[in-house]
């Protein structure tokens, strides 16, 4: 933290996300060659709800309880989303869609500009991080997410009943904290998982390879609905799916929707606000789409 | 010679400027009117500027200061500590954002320039002030004072100016 | 109209009246400070309940996290701007019929600002660490997000607080002169001396005084747009539909010197009876700030159509699902209420003879500020109910009783502040007063004068 070494390394560290150049600054731990990024196919998706569980089971999440949950309180990361088409069909549930929705982790965060004390930023790894000890609880990140995928904790689930009734306390994670009150949460990619591998990757001497680090969500789906990767690394499944959809990272309007004629099923959700979410969605299959 | 106080108050600001050019006009020992005399009144007139001849303002001085000072160190320690944390970077948006940096830097140009006005004003003003040696609470009322420093010797003179025109009371100090 | 003030006042007479509302007050007033003391208890007991618990008391949830709090919080930021606007921008423009009525105004300023003060605090899901949004070099080299519009707020309320406590302060001195004359001795004499500053009206005193009034009121006018303009932007910053529109900033300064008037007409009565200051409050002031608070009530109306008509002949989907939503949705009745109250109340106002009707208008000025205080919660709820997200539009969220407890406190507190200032501080300036009477005493005499020379 000096003149002299801010001065050295300007041109590094002046960048923003999303980056069209591949030019990230060379930080000691973790070489910026990693852009997580993920591909949720909505088609193998059956609304199982096991990606949910499984985020609730790793990442320490609260069961809020029916009361609270009623009143809006869960704290579901990755939360299903149930839409219904009601077109009059013969079989309606047929007109049910599943949505997995959580942190898009977008490059270009409206939650992270308006943190009053800077508890969100954008990691070198391309995650939007939160700070729970930084958080003061003024919920403005919320208030800006398009997607509403910030969770508050409204209450002090440590010391609340119930929550964790024994012996499920045994089950906790101790790679990651238990959140007290006034703190907001959201999906971090699992990063304590990807943390530990980029560890393991550089002990070793190697770059990450696919597969090394799974999130929660992805393997517990059942269908393999979910691929996670490093966006940068052209032979993992998550990039390979985002260019055969040819959806782009730092564009806010993909060509391929321009242009007539799209068969292409990935999307990104609320793109033309310019987030550059994260997330990649395969929308489904319809009958009348085949 | 010693100097002595005294204090003549008067019904308005027309008697009060009269008896001034007198004092300015006349020749006295042991007193200029420029440095000796103090016009103290209830209410602010600027016209008193006029007869007693002007005086310089340097509050404003102090206004240009506080004010470039404020928005020029608000600007460097924002921008600074933004340059110096670029850990914590926002997705998005340059190191170092102009368009914020500069709102706090006009709100910190305002306050510069509020507090050290105010503090220019203390100092300008001479206040918190030791109380004169002669004062009349109708001064805060309605009543004009004239308050003058003078040798023992030309205190008749000055007295009989001021009964000339209708001084409403005479204080004077006790000789020392 | 009426003469603003007679000539022929007495300035003797101007320090007795105004003196007197400073002596031991009666038994009217300690039941009022009870029952303020009461209101602050209910809203201390909910603030304590609430951050024992947690913020899920207040009925808050996913997507609606921001609640009266923040509603509340605007509406007192937006009632101190007009003690700005008269003592700040009509000194600059010489109207002297501010000269009675503005100390008390500059006086709900500060304490408008003080209970806005208390809304970020409670707010906030870990309040005892409110300290990290300010910039304070520590170990760890944090410093607080600079980009954030809310940080800019506690920058600017900052400013414009300790801003206008001195301008308070300044402007009283030569008053607190005149207490300190004229008070018998005991705690309240020691107390005027310390603060008049030894302040005797000398020419030199008097000389500076005049241009640091000055400078400061220049200070204090962009200053007052500003602060409510950073307030406006924490919603217009943002990119959730109804709150990312351009005209916030000047809508919300509108909206603030037209709660900001109301809450003048509320306290320019009150304290005309209570202390009978009757000669100095005159009707024709009265009716001037009430022709006031009706130009300003158009201002804020057209801008207020403004924000409708944008969205109505945008291609916006959401932002007009929102507009619908608040018409037709489930904060219909208080939208409606806030534009009936806004727009169509301040009329009464037009009429001659409602102008000096003083029942009249003190209702219609609580009615304005009730109207005002909705347009703040119309603004913050409805477009979390009604966001870009479909799946949160069904999460039914209503203010919970600590929420309302907490609102119900801070009028408590607002007046806790404002009676012990009536009772220290004096309410009417009166070497201003002096200077009024004294110039119009002038302006009479050339009057006459010019007759005569004319004959």
């Amino acid at each position: 933290m000096s003149v002299s070494n801010l001065l050295e390394n300007w041109s590094k560290f002046r960048h923003n996300h999303p980056v069209e150049d591949k030019g990230h600054p060379d930080w000691q731990a973790y070489p910026s060659e990693i852009k997580w990024a993920m591909a949720i196919d909505l088609d193998a998706c059956t609304g199982c709800n096991a990606c949910s569980v499984a985020c609730y089971a790793e990442n320490n999440l609260p069961v809020v309880g029916k009361e609270k949950y009623s009143h809006g309180q869960a704290m579901h990361w990755m939360r299903i989303e149930r839409y219904w088409d009601e077109d009059n069909r013969e079989f309606p549930d047929q007109g049910a869609q599943f949505l997995p929705m959580l942190c898009q982790q977008c490059e270009a965060a409206p939650c992270e500009t308006v943190c009053p004390v800077g508890a969100t930023n954008h990691t070198e790894d391309g995650l939007n991080s939160q700070i729970y000890n930084r958080c003061i609880g003024s919920r403005y990140c919320s208030a800006n997410c398009p997607y509403k995928v910030r969770y508050f904790n409204w209450y002090d689930y440590p010391s609340t009943e119930n929550v964790w009734p024994a012996p499920m306390e045994q089950q906790l994670n101790p790679d990651l904290t238990v959140r007290g009150k006034g703190v907001m949460e959201k999906c971090t990619f699992c990063k304590q998982r990807t943390y530990t591998a980029r560890n393991n990757a550089k002990t070793e001497g190697r770059k990450i390879h696919d597969g090394d680090v799974q999130t929660a969500c992805q393997q517990a789906c059942p269908t393999n609905a979910i691929s996670f990767g490093n966006l940068f690394d052209p032979e993992s499944r998550v990039a390979k799916q985002w260019e055969q959809q040819q959806v782009e990272l730092i564009k806010a309007e993909q060509e391929k929707d321009v242009k007539p004629g799209n068969n292409l099923r990935g999307y990104r959700i609320f793109e033309e606000l310019r987030p550059y979410p994260s997330v990649m969605y395969l929308e489904r299959v319809r009958e009348n789409g085949v | 010679m010693s100097k002595r106080h005294m204090l003549a108050l008067y019904n308005n600001f027309d008697e009060a400027e009269a008896v001034v050019r007198e004092l300015r006009s006349t020749e006295i020992k042991g007193f200029k009117a420029a440095d000796d005399l103090i016009v103290k009144s209830p209410i602010e007139h600027p016209e008193v500027e006029k007869f007693l001849g002007h005086k310089p303002v340097n509050v404003q001085w102090f206004t240009l200061l506080g004010a470039t000072l404020g928005g020029l160190l608000a600007f460097t320690l924002i921008s600074g500590s933004q340059a110096n944390f670029y850990a914590q970077m926002k997705g998005g948006k340059p190191i170092v954002p102009i368009p914020p940096d500069l709102v706090l830097t006009y709100e910190m140009f305002i306050l510069g320039g509020v507090y050290i006005t105010v503090l220019g004003f203390l100092i300008c003003a001479g206040l918190p002030a030791k109380r004169s040696a002669l004062y009349s609470a109708k001064v805060s009322e309605d009543q004009i004072g004239l308050l003058v420093t003078v040798d023992d010797s030309s205190a008749a003179t000055l007295r009989n100016i001021f009964t000339k025109h209708q001084a409403l009371e005479i204080q004077e100090e006790a000789g020392k | 109209m009426g003469k603003d003030i007679r000539e022929d006042i007495a300035w003797a007479q101007i320090n007795t009246d105004v003196l007197k509302s400073l002596e031991n007050p009666r038994k009217l007033f300690w039941v009022i400070i009870f029952v303020a003391l009461m209101m602050f208890g209910v809203g201390v007991g909910c603030e304590v309940y609430q951050y024992q618990t947690g913020m899920g008391v207040a009925g808050l949830n996913n997507p609606n996290v921001w609640g009266l709090y923040i509603a509340t919080f605007i509406f007192w930021i937006g009632m101190s701007h007009s003690g700005t606007l008269l003592s700040a921008i009509l000194h600059l423009m010489h109207a002297d019929w501010r000269k009675p009525i503005y100390r008390f105004a500059e006086a709900m300023t500060t304490f408008s600002l003080m209970t806005a003060g208390l809304f970020v605090m409670v707010h906030l899901g870990r309040l005892w660490q409110f300290y990290y949004a300010v910039p304070y070099p520590n170990e760890r080299w944090t410093w607080p997000n600079f980009q954030s519009p809310l940080l800019w707020d506690a920058m600017a309320i900052f400013t414009y607080l300790s801003s206008s406590v001195i301008f308070l302060y300044v402007g009283s001195i030569p008053d607190f002169a005149i207490c300190r004359d004229n008070v018998h001795p005991g705690w309240r004499k020691k107390l005027y001396t310390l603060l008049a500053l030894g302040w005797e009206g000398t020419d030199r005193q008097w000389r500076n005084f005049r241009v640091t009034y000055l400078t400061v009121a220049c200070f204090l006018i962009p200053l007052a747009v500003s602060v409510h303009s950073i307030v406006a932007s924490d919603f217009a910053m943002s990119q959730q539909p109804g709150w990312h529109v351009t005209s916030f900033p000047p809508y919300f300064v509108a909206g603030a010197l037209y709660s900001g008037c109301a809450a003048i007409i509320t306290l320019f009565i009150i304290l005309r009876y209570v202390f009978k200051f009757e000669e100095y409050m005159t009707m024709p002031i009265l009716k001037k700030t009430v022709r006031l608070t009706f130009a300003i009530a158009m201002v804020w109306t057209y801008l207020n159509w403004v924000e409708f008509a944008t969205v109505w002949y945008s291609h916006d989907e959401v932002a007009k699902g929102v507009l619908i939503d608040k018409a037709t949705g489930r904060f219909a009745p208080f939208w409606w209420a806030m534009n009936f109250c806004g727009s169509v109340v301040p009329f009464t106002m037009m009429i001659k003879r409602l102008q000096t009707n003083i029942p009249v208008m003190f209702a219609v000025s609580l009615l304005l500020n009730l109207g005002m205080w909705l347009e703040r919660f119309m603004i913050v709820s409805p477009t979390f109910s009604h966001g870009y997200y479909p799946w949160t539009m069904d999460a039914n969220y209503w203010p919970s009783m600590v929420q309302w407890g907490i609102v119900f406190g801070s009028f408590g507190w607002f007046t806790l502040l404002f009676m012990t200032f009536c009772k220290i501080v004096p309410s009417v300036s009166m070497y201003e007063v002096k200077e009024m009477v004294y110039h119009r005493s002038l302006a009479t005499k050339k009057a006459e004068l010019g007759l005569e020379g004319g004959h």
